[in-house]
């Protein structure tokens, strides 16, 4: 049984975005033709929403909501899976100049998996540090496809995978109702915890799908001879 | 961008306005204005029925009150430039007709975050509205971006 997940989704918890966490959940409900998801990955920036309990919410859409977080380091944004007390202890995910490479050998290390986000963005993703500085090590999987790209920025990500063999995550990057589910990764085996998450991530099987609607094919004009 | 600052002005009130009466003819201007129709805010015989029993303002007329003249002088700067970035506000209790508001303003938070076009540091200071019984009527939190 396979299980597909939006990897990287913000709730209200973070300071960009509006949307509350029923209203995704319900919003995935009214549009699961298009995006069959089993659930959503909270990845608030700069936090680890350690507080936030959504059990009841996830008895009541039957969908799994789990905690994660996007912190900011010299390589860009990374998506931290698996956040537990030492991790936290260990970092401060307010800093936005985190050692990259120290965050991914430590919170490996600590039961958890760093997944750099939306690599293809300048600025924040890890192409544009690539081309400056050596190449991480350790990285297990990057976020190939996401929600929140512009023109380029997915095909740039594209051409990191191919080029380095890092396995491909996807995820929407949403900050509004309307866009959760629009990219996410789906895995062969069952998840159902943040451990089977990390887990699967580290030695599973997955890849990153898409659910974005396709522009409609512009209708072509048949000359009046032709009929 | 380097971000140093005084950790005690955060919450700490710099700005109070003196109190402002919520008049009627005010709250009349300010839903025909908006096209608001709905009778708790506009007529006083369906507000008395209603379930505060009077005329109140519509919530969003929280955001019609205006801070102190020397407010902007007290918002922390960072880098070169920066820009209005929003504003959040709570609505907690509702304005009636005689009411005096008073603006209390502080620093609420301080933070950097980076972005596809570099880094950024957004400011953000929170103006209570309260009431002459002292009731909390709604937060504004003013969103500042500097770079």
């Amino acid at each position: 049984m396979s299980t597909i997940l939006d990897l990287h989704s913000h709730s209200e918890a973070s300071e960009d975005s509006r949307a509350p966490v029923e209203a995704y959940l319900n919003w995935i409900k009214l549009k699961r033709h298009e995006r069959p998801l089993d659930g959503i990955v909270l990845t608030e920036h700069r936090q680890f929403n350690r507080n936030a309990d959504y059990r009841a919410l996830e008895d009541k859409y039957g969908m799994l909501v789990l905690r994660a977080s996007e912190i900011e380091t010299d390589y860009g944004h990374m998506l931290v899976f698996g956040v537990n007390d030492d991790i936290t202890r260990r970092f401060d995910f307010a800093d936005v100049r985190l050692p990259a490479q120290q965050v991914i050998d430590e919170v490996a290390a600590m039961g958890g998996l760093v997944v750099p986000c939306h690599p293809g963005r300048p600025n924040v993703g890890l192409c544009e540090h690539y081309e400056k500085r050596p190449a991480l090590d350790n990285v297990v999987a990057v976020e190939i496809l996401n929600g929140g790209s512009r023109k380029g920025e997915n095909e740039r990500s594209a051409a990191l995978v191919a080029k380095f063999g890092y396995r491909a995550t996807g995820g929407s990057d949403s900050h509004m109702v309307s866009l959760i589910g629009v990219c996410a990764t789906r895995f062969e085996a069952e998840v159902g915890t943040i451990e089977e998450l990390v887990r699967e991530l580290k030695t599973g099987e997955y890849e990153a799908v898409d659910f974005r609607p396709r522009p409609s094919p512009i209708a072509r004009a048949i000359p009046v001879e032709a009929k | 961008m380097a971000v140093e600052y005084d950790p005690a002005i955060i919450g700490k009130v710099f700005d109070v306005t003196d109190p402002v009466p919520v008049t009627a003819a005010a709250v009349r201007d300010y839903c025909e204005a908006l096209g608001e129709t709905n009778p708790l805010f506009t007529d006083e015989q369906a507000a008395r029925k209603g379930p505060h029993g009077r005329l109140c303002a519509p919530p969003s007329f929280a955001v019609t009150f205006r801070n102190g003249r020397h407010f902007y002088q007290h918002v922390p700067r960072f880098g070169r430039s920066g820009f209005d970035a929003g504003k959040d506000v709570e609505f907690i209790h509702p304005i009636f007709i005689g009411d005096q508001i008073t603006l209390s303003s502080h620093v609420k938070e301080i933070y950097e975050k980076t972005g596809r076009s570099g880094s950024m540091v957004f400011v953000v200071i929170r103006s209570t509205l309260g009431n002459q019984l002292g009731e909390t009527i709604a937060h504004i939190d003013h969103r500042f971006m500097h770079r």
